[in-house]
Formats: structure tokens, C-alpha cells, sequence
């Protein structure tokens, strides 16, 4: 980066220029997760998601979305395919020994169920599976003629509903463990269990509270299912996904947001296997279809079982699609010509059926048939399924909305981004954010969550979600589930965050729509009581020691994002501007040197000094003093917390404690972010930090296997070293972590970090050794002269090429230390640029970075970069405005001063002299005015 | 008190006891630590060795758990509760200390006057 600057501006502006860039913040979010809600319990699972995170230069995330999908899979079909029915389809013959093996499972689905509604449900999906095989046969031979065999068939509702009930006995109760598993649905079926619920929606729910107790009701039933077979089946399938899904779910969720194509991968690669392990074990069997026949079920007649199995039908057939296996059972199941499967467009039309269940079953086979299947999602766009859907959100039927909240949600997971803008175009937005105001239903909260997340993950769409629902999710979800209260009573004890899924769904769905641009920040920020309450859940977070979550994840890349250029983009922030750089040049002179003094074991021996330097004393306030901080006439809140100094502890918390690498990487970056730019709580913030004793922290963080953490941590390393004080510090204790982490020549490092974290640390090292010989020195001792001698000349990066070009070209600059680069055996040659790199690479290479920074990095960046010892620079610039610059407090000034003089003088490097010159310049500025000692922080603490 | 690293330390050293006491949320010990191989060593005003990047007992709450235990201030803590203290970073040992599950911490320290104290005891007899 530091070549390309260079080459583009002046030599020495351009040093300076890259590091300002760089330095910037970063933010950047990710976000774009989808989510996937799935309630453990009854629907769907995710899978994965990708983020996004930008890094560099802007804020908003590139992420990409990831997918959730939610499939509810039924796992009844399977077993109705059980051959035992196969007969009649009448199963029931022999409840007693399928009982046995079943009943368990059984039970809990009827007593979920919760016997007479939802056994019909159950029932029907399990028909449908049966039916789907016979579909798919029909396909095969004579479409037509299954159909209307079909519906022949279905005037004898008798025989159905017999079925039904056998079935869905059977197969709901299979299903309900792990019933997802299953056949049918391969891959992600396992997953899909929750589905099922969903499917069998009403059923499910109760199904599943009543897991347990049920057993007892399915016992009682169990006659009819003969199938032991079916019983192990399904409750082979269904173990073996449940375990799985816990597993696989969790980690999906967390690493979704990163990555989503991992992410999704592992889902895939797990539920696949999965998927054919039940079939292998017994499933070649085939379970038997029964059919089932409940005769109970008020639904039976007619319509209902018809519409029912038809969707379930569907499934089957969508398994089919899905690689589905064609087990003996289905091949029973395909002559027989009662059944068929409804197509799309039937079960679209179904939406509009007057009688709710059949809506409500519709609704539930389409998110079944969604899952996971970007065809099926695209064809129910295309006919128009998407508006339809929408509308039921509204629906009084509690039924009817949560079923058509969870094929919305299958529906706009996935890449497929028109399928997002349809729901957007049909005012599925406003009408979600209406059911969530309205809604008690946790399942339901969630689905709309959920779907709100995979929403949010399309870029165009987030200024919309803003709009209709930042408030609403936040009075809903956030605010009650962070614990925080607005007027907190006394008489109640502080509430922790509770980490549902509702909330995790939201803050997914925060964080996409925070990276989109300064506009959503200030929503956001402005947004009553959204900091307040994600602060809040946060320390809750850390008081519980629970910070790995996925919640706590998304609250911190949200709080980032909000400090993504909060020195520029908060209201009144100018008034921290100006003041704060006149003052600065006052107040650095004494920060830094009460800073010096501060340390715990202090310059001074006495051990009363040492004492009083603790840095509980006096430091703060003198800092505070000095800087002229605003006085809080009243406590901070709102968007004013997001730069507290107090904020500090909390990341630097997460950042000790967390083991989640997007967790720490965005907490280092919100550390940036603030520490970024040139006013004064960005000074507050760097010197906050040193006295948190945060340094080591992060530089213990430059150890971290995850390439983010480590770009973040360097970058942020580089804005905290605007503090002269803290650069000092850095240079003395984070140069050898920075230089371990560089490649050597063209073998990388065991990390192999991206070239991005290594130009980010390229530049960190540049910031740190401008205008401190004491750092160069550092640097030369760290052993790093060799690998960077070896990335100006070998890298493949030019990128690369050009940062390590640039800390060559400083170090150089340091006559005094020429000697020892001498006596090592280096000459001037080692640090010029290489040719090829230099010339024009270099311009381009600006430009880019120019590009992204200058946004970012503006006022502040600028400063910051100057101060750190470009500053220089960037007053022979003059100009840019870098007003900022003189945040740099007296040491910019002074080094400006003496920049000035020195450059004159000192001409040695070609463009680099400009640098060079600035950098000594800054020196003895930097000298001067605090006469740093590089002594480590001193620490006291109080145990 | 100096000594090299990697090599065994013989030190004359004093078993402490503290009961932590509970203030709110927070179990305190009453005194405060300076040191750690992440700090600078030349900054600590107890050390006779000015490389020695142990942990010291910088200050003591008057009438605090320490205090009552016998902790004095320039102690140089070796051990907390089984836990090298020779090696650690300042915040290894701030957070070995101040483990929420742990009501007692043992330490052990050692001091200039636990050693001068020995060697008189040992030459006496001699003598």
C-alpha cells in the first residue's frame, strides 16, 4: 500500500496518504446471514451463511448472504410407505407390534399433536408422502391417470382417513424425533424436522411439548401401526439427524455469518450423509406407507384429505426431486391410483382455499417443498405464490400466518435475491413488521425474525427494512430481550439478555442492515434505545462469561458498525473536532507525559509515586483535564455511548474472554473505528485503552489463527498508535508478534495469512516506525529486515510489494541506524523499491486505496495518520485539509515545524526523502514533547 | 531473588492465606500487583533485580484480607494457590487471583526479610 501511495503523491505524501488510508477505519460488517431461525424444536434449521465483511475501506459489509433454509421435512411419509399398509393402505392391522417400536415416537407426536387436530395433520403429511411416491410413478407412466385416480380415490374418505390416522400415527411419530431425518428429504432433512412441525404445523407444536407424555396416548393408538419397522425406522432416522442437527445447526449459525459457503457446506456434506445412513439401515425396507386413516379427524372429509396429502404429496415428490429413493413402499405407493401429489400451482391455488386448515397445510407443504430447493422457490415467485403468502400474513388464524411465515422464510433464504424483492414488492416487509407488533406466538417472532434476517441480507433492501421495522424490532425484540429497561426501577434488579432466538434472529437482521452506508448508521444510531440496549445485553454478556454466542456476535459487528465513522457521521461532532485539535497539541504534550509517568512501577522509583501513578489516580483526570473532554451534564445514552470511554473495558472484555473469531474481530474493530480520526474521544479512546491495558491484549491477539482477528487487531494497533505514547508502547511490545506474522519471502508463514492482513501489518509497522528511530531500532532487532528485503523482491503482490517498500524506505531514512543495517549486511539497495513495483504500480495501487479510505479516513484518518508521523506529510500537503492533523496535538505541530527543516536538509532517499524527512521531522518533535520513555505501561491492579 | 530462566529458584518463602471478602458482586483480596513478564521490570521499585519480571505486591488495603493475612507490600508472590506467578503475564495473575469460583487463595511469597531471617537462623547454630 505505503509504494502505491507514495508513487501516486509525492514521495512523501504518498507515505503518508497510504498509512492514512489504511488506517481508517475499519468496518465493516458482515452480516449478511441469514438466518435461519430455526427453533430447535419444531421447524427448520439453517444453514449457513456467509458474511460479509468488508474490511478495508468501507463499512459496509460485502458479505454475501447466506442461506437458512428451513425445511420441515415429514417424517411420516417415510413411514407410510412402510409396506405394511401396503395392501390396503390400510395399516392397521397390527397395531400391537408396531406399537411396540413406534409407540414412542408416535406417542409424542399425538400428544403434540395434541390428538385430534393434529393427528389429522400428521396424518396427511404422511399421506402425502405415500402419495408421492405413487406421484412420481404416475409421472413416470401416466400422470394423468394417477390423478384422477386420485381424486377418485378420495371420495372414500373412509379409507383415507383410515389411512390417515394409521399413518400419520406412525409416521408423525417417527417423524417427530428426528423424523426429518429422513428419507425423503436427503440432505437436509435432518435439519428439516423442524419442518415437519411446521408442516404439520399445529400438530407439531404440541407435538413436541408433549413429546414425552404422549408416548402414552401413542401406545394407545400404536395398534394400528403394525410397523415395527417403521418404528425403528424412524426412529433410527430420526436419532440420527436430531443429534446431528443440534450439532451442525449451532455451528452453521455461528460461522454463517462469515462464511457462508463453508458454512453451507458443512451443512450439506453432514445432512447428506445422514440422509443415506437412514436409508441404508433399514430404509431400502421402505417403511411402510401406511396410509393412515384417522377417522377421528374431523378434516377427514373430503376436502381437507385431499388438499392434505396432496401437499404432503408434494413433499414426497420433492424428496423425489431431492434424490429421493424409491423404496419398494413407493413403488406400492405409485400404483396405487388414490393419490397424487398436488402440483405447484395447485397448492398456490390452495392458499386461497376458504377452509384455513387447507391454507394453513398449503402454506406449510410450500415451505416444505422451498427447502433448500431454489427451484421450487423460483417457480412459486413466478406464479405468483410470493403475494399470495404475504397476504396470509395478515390472517386472524394463528395457524395460518406462522405457516405462511415459514415458507416466506424458506422462500427468501438462499442467493436468489429476486425472491427477496418479490416479498419486498408485495409489502411483505410492512406486513411482517405487522405481525411481529402483533404476535405473542415465540414461533412465530421467530419466523418473522428470521425471515426479516435473510431479508436483510440483500442490499437494497435494508434502507426498506429501516424504514418499516428499526423501531418495531427494536421495542419488540432488542430493547425486552437485552434486559435493558429505559427508566430503570430501582426496586428491580438489572435484567440479563436472554439469548433467544428471536433476538439472535434480530440482531442478524440489525447487523446486515447497519453496513449499508451513513444514512442506516444514523437510523440506527438515532434509533431510541437500540445502543442503549445492545450495550446493555453486551456487559451482560461479559458479566456471564457467555460471549461466544451467535447474539452476542451480532451485537458487537452491530456496534461496530454504528462506530464506523462516528467522529464524522455524529450530530454536533464538530464541536469535537476544532477544539479538540487546538487543545490536542496542549493536551498530547501532557497526556503523554503524565502518561509516561503513569506507569505503575512509574519512571520514579519511589514507591509512593508508584502508587499515586496507579492509574486510578490522578492520569485520568489529568487527561481529562487536559483534553477538555465535555462535561456530561447527564449520563450519556443513546448513539453518545457508542464512543464512551467506558465502552473500551467492555471490548477489550470480549476481546480477552470471547472465542469467537468474528466476536473478537469485531470487537478490534470497533476498537479502530473510534480510535480512529482526530477528535477528541478519539483521543480519549487511545489513551483509554493504554490504561485499560489494553495494548497487550490486542497484541496478544496478533497470535490468533484467524486471519481477520489478526488484520483487525493490526489495524487497529495502527490507529491506536496516533497516541505517541501508545506508539512507543508498540513498538516495544508488538513488534516481534507484527513481524512473526509476516511472511518470509515467498514462504508464508504457517498462517499464510490473506494479502490483505499482511499489507494491514506491512502498514501498521510503517505507522509505528515513522518518526520513532526507537521503533525502527525495534524493527531491526525483530529480525524483520530480511523478510521485508524479501517481500520487496519476491512477493507476488504488489500490494504487498509496496507496503514493504515503504517501512524499508523509513528505516533507512534513520542515518543513525545505518550503521547496524551496514554491519548486518545491508545496503541502500535493499531499500529502494524495486523498480517494477514502484513506478506505476504504485499510482494505481493509490488510487485505490485513495478510493476507500478517503472515505473513511477523511478528516480523521488524515489526522491520525499525520499524527502518527506522517503528519508531516501532510502538512507539506497542506493542505488537504487534513485539519485533523493538528489532533496530533503538539507533537504534529511541532514535527510539522521541524518536518519542515529537516526536510530541507535531508534529502537522501528519492521520493522517500519527503517521508523520510517528515518522519525525522516528527522525531524530534515527538522527542521533544514527551520525551516518551518507551517503558511498558505500568500496572497496578487491584485484586 | 534473581534468577535465570529455565533454571530452579530456591527462595525462602511464606504460605499466606487470604479469605477473599465479598464487596457486591466482586470477591476482593485488598491489595494490588505490579509486575508481569509483560511489564517493564526496571519500573518496579521492589525488585533488587531490575530484570526480574515477578509479580510484587505493590499496595495493600489497610485492615482489607491481606492485610489481616500478613501480606506485606513488596512481597513478590511465587505461587497462588498452586499456580507459578514467576512466569505470567500481569493479567495471568491478576485473573489467577481473582477467580470468582476460588473464596481462598494460598500464596506464596517471598520477601528480603524472610530471607535475611533464614540466613541468621541457619548461621546461628553455626556460629
Amino acid at each position: 500500500m505505503p509504494a502505491e501511495v507514495k508513487q501516486e503523491q509525492s514521495p512523501s505524501n504518498a507515505t503518508s496518504l497510504a498509512m492514512m488510508q489504511e488506517p481508517q477505519e475499519v468496518v465493516e460488517e458482515t452480516v449478511t446471514i441469514e438466518e435461519d431461525p430455526g427453533t430447535p424444536t419444531s421447524h427448520v434449521s439453517v444453514v449457513t451463511s456467509d458474511d460479509g465483511t468488508t474490511r478495508r475501506t468501507e463499512t459496509k459489509d460485502m458479505s454475501t448472504n447466506v442461506k437458512v433454509t428451513k425445511m420441515v421435512k415429514t417424517v411420516t411419509t417415510r413411514t407410510v410407505r412402510q409396506v405394511p399398509l401396503g395392501p390396503d393402505g390400510l395399516p392397521l392391522p397390527e397395531g400391537s407390534s408396531p406399537l411396540g417400536s413406534y409407540t414412542d415416537s408416535i406417542d409424542r407426536r399425538y400428544m403434540k399433536n395434541g390428538g385430534d387436530r393434529f393427528i389429522t395433520p400428521q396424518a396427511t403429511s404422511t399421506l402425502t408422502r405415500s402419495y408421492n411416491n405413487s406421484y412420481n410413478d404416475s409421472y413416470g407412466e401416466t400422470p394423468e391417470s394417477q390423478y384422477v385416480r386420485h381424486y377418485g380415490l378420495h371420495d372414500g374418505y373412509a379409507d383415507l382417513t383410515d389411512n390417515y390416522g394409521s399413518l400419520s400415527r406412525g409416521v408423525n411419530f417417527r417423524p417427530p424425533r428426528y423424523p426429518y431425518m429422513p428419507n425423503s428429504y436427503r440432505p437436509e432433512n435432518s435439519y428439516t424436522l423442524p419442518i415437519r412441525k411446521d408442516d404439520y404445523g399445529h400438530v407439531a407444536q404440541p407435538q413436541v411439548p408433549m413429546g414425552s407424555s404422549t408416548v402414552d396416548l401413542n401406545r394407545s393408538q400404536p395398534e394400528r401401526f403394525q410397523p415395527e419397522p417403521y418404528g425403528l425406522e424412524d426412529d433410527r432416522r430420526s436419532l440420527g439427524p436430531e443429534e446431528e442437527e443440534p450439532y451442525e445447526l449451532e455451528p452453521d449459525y455461528s460461522t454463517a455469518n462469515r462464511r457462508t459457503l463453508q458454512g453451507a457446506n458443512r451443512g450439506r456434506t453432514h445432512r447428506e450423509p445422514l440422509r443415506d445412513g437412514p436409508r441404508v439401515r433399514g430404509y431400502p425396507d421402505d417403511p411402510i406407507e401406511a396410509e393412515l386413516i384417522d377417522e377421528r379427524h374431523p378434516y377427514i372429509h373430503g376436502m381437507y384429505s385431499a388438499p392434505l396429502a396432496q401437499p404432503e404429496r408434494g413433499s414426497m415428490a420433492s424428496l423425489d426431486r431431492m434424490g429421493g429413493r424409491r423404496s419398494p413402499s413407493i413403488d406400492s405407493i405409485r400404483k396405487d391410483p388414490r393419490w397424487r401429489d398436488p402440483d405447484l400451482p395447485e397448492v398456490i391455488a390452495m392458499l386461497g382455499h376458504p377452509i384455513d386448515p387447507v391454507k394453513s397445510n398449503a402454506a406449510a407443504y410450500l415451505q416444505h417443498l422451498c427447502y433448500e430447493n431454489d427451484k421450487i422457490k423460483k417457480d412459486v415467485r413466478q406464479l405468483k405464490g410470493i403475494p399470495v403468502l404475504v397476504g396470509l400474513l395478515d390472517h386472524p388464524k394463528s395457524e395460518v400466518h406462522r405457516k405462511a411465515c415459514g415458507a416466506l422464510r424458506n422462500i427468501s433464504y438462499g442467493k436468489d435475491n429476486d425472491n427477496k424483492v418479490a416479498i419486498k414488492n408485495c409489502d411483505g416487509i410492512p406486513a411482517l413488521i405487522r405481525l411481529l407488533r402483533k404476535t405473542n406466538d415465540m414461533e412465530v417472532r421467530e419466523l418473522i425474525t428470521g425471515t426479516l434476517w435473510n431479508l436483510s441480507s440483500y442490499e437494497p433492501l435494508k434502507m426498506v427494512i429501516i424504514n418499516h421495522g428499526l423501531q418495531t424490532m427494536t421495542n419488540e425484540v432488542i430493547i425486552p430481550h437485552s434486559g435493558w429497561e429505559h427508566e430503570p426501577n430501582e426496586d428491580s434488579k438489572p435484567r440479563d439478555a436472554e439469548w433467544t432466538t428471536v433476538f439472535k434472529n434480530t440482531s442478524g437482521c440489525l447487523r446486515n442492515v447497519s453496513s449499508d452506508g451513513a444514512e442506516a448508521r444514523r437510523r440506527l444510531r438515532e434509533c431510541e434505545g437500540l445502543v442503549d440496549a445492545l450495550l446493555h445485553a453486551l456487559q451482560s454478556a461479559v458479566g456471564k462469561k457467555d460471549m461466544d454466542n451467535k447474539s452476542v456476535e451480532n451485537c458487537v459487528c452491530i456496534m461496530r458498525n454504528l462506530s464506523y465513522h462516528v467522529h464524522k457521521e455524529v450530530p454536533g461532532a464538530e464541536k469535537f473536532q476544532d477544539p479538540s485539535a487546538l487543545q490536542a497539541p496542549g493536551s498530547a504534550g501532557p497526556q503523554r507525559k503524565k502518561k509516561d509517568d503513569a506507569g505503575c512501577f512509574g519512571g520514579k522509583k519511589a514507591k509512593e509515586e508508584w502508587f499515586n501513578q496507579g492509574r486510578k489516580n490522578g492520569e485520568n483526570d489529568k487527561n481529562y483535564d487536559t483534553l477538555d473532554l465535555p462535561k456530561r451534564t447527564e449520563p450519556s445514552k443513546g448513539f453518545e455511548l457508542l464512543y464512551q470511554p467506558e465502552v473500551v473495558r467492555l471490548y477489550l472484555s470480549l476481546l480477552t474472554e470471547s472465542q469467537n473469531y468474528n466476536t473478537l474481530e469485531a470487537a478490534a474493530g470497533a476498537l479502530q473505528n473510534l480510535s480512529a480520526g482526530q477528535w477528541t474521544w478519539s483521543n480519549y479512546i487511545r489513551a483509554t485503552v493504554r490504561k485499560e491495558k489494553g495494548l497487550p491484549i490486542l497484541v496478544e491477539l496478533l497470535r490468533s489463527d484467524s486471519d481477520k482477528v489478526v488484520r483487525a487487531v493490526a489495524i487497529a494497533l495502527r490507529n491506536l498508535s496516533i497516541d505517541r505514547r501508545n506508539k512507543d508502547l508498540i513498538g516495544s511490545y508488538a513488534m516481534r508478534d507484527l513481524v512473526s506474522n509476516l511472511p518470509s519471502g515467498q514462504q508464508r508463514p504457517a498462517k499464510n495469512l490473506e494479502e490483505d492482513t499482511v499489507v494491514a501489518i506491512l502498514n501498521t509497522i510503517h505507522e509505528i516506525v515513522t518518526d520513532s528511530s526507537e521503533n525502527a531500532r525495534s524493527l531491526i532487532q525483530a529480525q524483520a529486515i530480511e523478510k521485508l528485503v524479501a517481500i520487496n523482491r519476491t512477493s507476488q503482490s504488489a500490494r504487498e510489494t509496496k507496503a514493504a517498500s515503504h517501512v524499508l524506505q523509513t528505516v533507512w531514512s534513520y542515518k543513525e541506524l545505518r550503521n547496524a543495517l551496514t554491519k548486518d549486511g545491508w545496503n541502500k539497495s535493499h531499500f529502494q523499491p524495486t523498480v517494477t513495483a514502484t513506478p506505476k504500480a504504485t499510482k494505481n495501487g493509490k488510487p485505490g486505496y485513495d478510493d476507500t479510505t478517503l472515505p473513511l479516513m477523511e478528516k480523521n484518518q488524515g489526522t491520525r495518520k499525520c499524527g502518527s508521523g506522517d503528519m508531516i506529510p501532510m502538512d507539506e500537503l497542506g493542505p488537504d485539509g487534513y485539519s485533523t492533523i493538528d489532533q496530533r496535538d503538539k507533537d504534529c505541530k511541532y514535527k510539522t515545524g521541524d518536518g519542515s527543516v529537516d526536510l530541507t536538509e535531508r534529502e537522501p532517499l528519492k521520493n522517500d526523502t519527503n517521508r523520510k524527512h517528515y518522519i525525522r521531522s516528527n522525531r524530534p518533535a515527538v522527542s521533544l514533547v514527551d520525551a516518551c520513555d518507551v517503558k511498558p505501561q505500568p500496572v497496578d491492579s487491584w485484586v | 531473588m534473581a534468577f535465570i530462566p529455565g533454571q530452579p529458584v530456591t527462595a525462602v518463602v511464606q504460605r499466606i492465606e487470604i479469605q477473599k471478602l465479598r464487596q457486591g458482586d466482586n470477591l476482593i483480596l485488598g491489595f494490588s500487583i505490579g509486575g508481569g513478564i509483560d511489564q517493564d521490570p526496571g519500573q518496579n521499585p521492589f525488585s533488587e533485580d531490575k530484570t526480574d519480571k515477578g509479580i510484587y505486591v505493590t499496595r495493600i488495603t489497610p485492615g482489607g484480607p491481606a492485610d489481616a493475612a500478613g501480606l506485606m507490600m513488596g512481597d513478590k508472590i511465587m505461587q497462588v494457590n498452586g499456580w507459578d506467578m514467576t512466569m505470567v503475564t500481569h493479567d495471568q495473575a491478576r485473573r489467577t487471583l481473582t477467580k470468582k469460583k476460588e473464596d481462598v487463595v494460598r500464596l506464596l511469597v517471598t520477601r528480603k526479610s524472610l530471607e535475611e531471617a533464614v540466613k541468621q537462623s541457619m548461621s546461628y547454630p553455626r556460629q
